[in-house]
């Protein structure tokens, strides 16, 4: 299928990379995504809406930058999520992307659980306590210093 | 809106799915229950509110290009 873009056009995607959020995201309009990578390199993707073209939210995967990250997500969750295990999930959170790389910020507290095998997704509140939702990005890692093998993820992206 | 009045103990119903429980009144603050289907996210309403803006502020950014590590840099700084 293809999506429509105000950031990159259309893309093509699979028909099974689209995630579906059946709760939505937190304050953003729209139940199907889809994960873009624009860069093969890069540790970040377009978390892109699939019904609005102006919609996307860069995301990375937390424990590339915070080794010591954890996630709790509750029992209810997980079973909305069809989740057995934590084999079956993939964590991302939200990036808030700025001219400089200093002023980078991600959300601990609010990451977004995938059950990469049925395509589901949901954002939830981080049931381990204390971390920010807008934690310093580069605070432990350097961007050069995360390795480029470690940023490939087990949800199909679409390529920008 | 609806604003009632309820004891501890007591509950309210919302729709077919959702029961709210005062559990307990001790000072300013009230300890409520919540019993809802797994599906329904339930929020603090700061934090809903916090996790809003960051969702908002993300989608609102105005970078053209997501960095990448420069491979060719051993240095300690990359650039967007």
């Amino acid at each position: 299928m293809q999506i429509q873009s105000n950031r990159f056009g259309t893309i093509e995607v699979r028909d099974d990379a689209v995630l579906t959020f059946p709760a939505g995201l937190i304050g953003l309009p729209g139940e199907r995504w889809v994960l873009v990578a624009q860069e093969p390199t890069s540790p970040f993707y377009w978390l892109h809406s699939a019904e609005h073209a102006e919609v996307a939210i860069p995301v990375t995967r937390p424990w590339l930058f915070f080794n010591g990250y954890e996630v709790r997500v509750s029992d209810d969750e997980a079973k909305s999520l069809g989740l057995k295990g934590p084999e079956d999930a993939e964590i991302f959170c939200v990036v808030r992307a700025t001219e400089r790389l200093e002023d980078f910020t991600i959300n601990l507290a609010g990451p977004i659980v995938l059950n990469v095998e049925q395509r589901l997704g949901r954002q939830i509140i981080n049931e381990t306590g204390g971390y920010s939702v807008r934690q310093p990005l580069f605070a432990e890692v350097e961007l050069n210093d995360v390795p480029s093998e470690a940023t490939h993820t087990t949800v199909p992206a679409a390529v920008a | 809106m609806l604003v009632i009045t309820r004891k501890p103990g007591e509950r309210i119903r919302v729709g077919n799915d959702v029961t709210v429980t005062v559990l307990e009144v001790s000072g300013s603050s009230v300890r409520i229950g919540i019993e809802a289907p797994a599906d329904l996210p339930i929020y603090r309403h700061e934090v809903w509110l916090a996790v809003e803006a960051e969702n908002q502020a993300a989608a609102g950014s105005q970078v053209s290009e997501l960095p990448s590590p420069d491979p060719t840099s051993g240095s300690k700084k990359g650039t967007p």
